[in-house]
């Protein structure tokens, strides 16, 4: 697979950018437009992830690496934070519905949007910090 | 091309109607901007609070945790709340979640 990466600071208002060369790689590899929407959000949602909860303050580095070829894009996202639980996320990121709405939660709505956007999702802790991939297969 | 849109808050007061035109990309870096043009509206009963959506280009659940939060205090006060024009791709993200149950679609304009 061919990589392009993208090195950004963890902080909230880079996270736009990650989601401007998502565009241009996607585009480049002939996505459909209904996909590339998928994905700019299931790649903020990975990036938001790690500025919440990559356990730096301020200083630290997010990767994105988009991974390529004829099959699919892989796009990995790199913090030093520790990993956040997917495991019973199936639960925890039930979508809002059936509830009172003094009992809505938003927490796991993330989690819950990355898993119905794209057609893989893995995380993995490392031993610097945590590595979320997300697929998507090309038609 | 996609073009960087800054997020953007207009508002109008008209009448018993208080609708916010958000505009832009609403993510986690836009949140707080949306969060402080809310306090002074959020918990005022006697308008109703309406989120204009028609020029939102982008949405994720770090926004969406906005809305549902925007719901609960308004559900709280029985303060009537609207969402209108909400443009395709965000209805999606809304079906998605489940949020678009919750919403009340329309008002005034």
């Amino acid at each position: 697979m061919k990589a392009v990466q993208l090195h950004i600071p963890a902080h909230a208002d880079q996270i736009d950018l990650v989601r401007i060369c998502l565009y241009g790689i996607a585009s480049k590899l002939g996505f459909e437009y209904e996909d590339i929407e998928d994905m700019k959000v299931a790649v903020s949602e990975a990036c938001s992830n790690a500025v919440l909860h990559g356990g730096h303050s301020g200083e630290g580095m997010i990767e994105v690496t988009f991974h390529h070829d004829d099959q699919a894009l892989v796009i990995q996202v790199h913090n030093e934070g520790s990993p956040f639980v997917l495991e019973g996320a199936g639960l925890a990121s039930t979508p809002l519905g059936g509830a009172a709405v003094s009992e809505l939660q938003a927490g796991g709505l993330g989690i819950y949007l990355m898993e119905a956007l794209m057609d893989k999702v893995e995380v993995f802790p490392t031993s610097e910090g945590t590595d979320v991939w997300l697929t998507k297969y090309r038609q | 091309m996609m073009k960087l849109e800054p997020f953007k808050i207009r508002t109008e007061e008209q009448g018993s109607e208080y609708v916010m035109y958000l505009e832009g990309e609403l993510d986690l870096a836009a949140v707080p901007q949306l969060q402080c043009a809310l306090e002074h509206v959020l918990k005022r009963k006697d308008i109703a609070l309406v989120l204009n959506l028609r020029n939102l280009t982008y949405i994720d659940s770090t926004g969406i945790g906005v809305i549902v939060s925007i719901l609960k205090t308004r559900d709280g006060l029985r303060a009537p709340f609207y969402v209108q024009e909400i443009p395709a791709k965000v209805k999606r993200l809304f079906d998605l979640t489940g949020i678009s149950g919750y919403i009340k679609e329309g008002a005034g304009a």
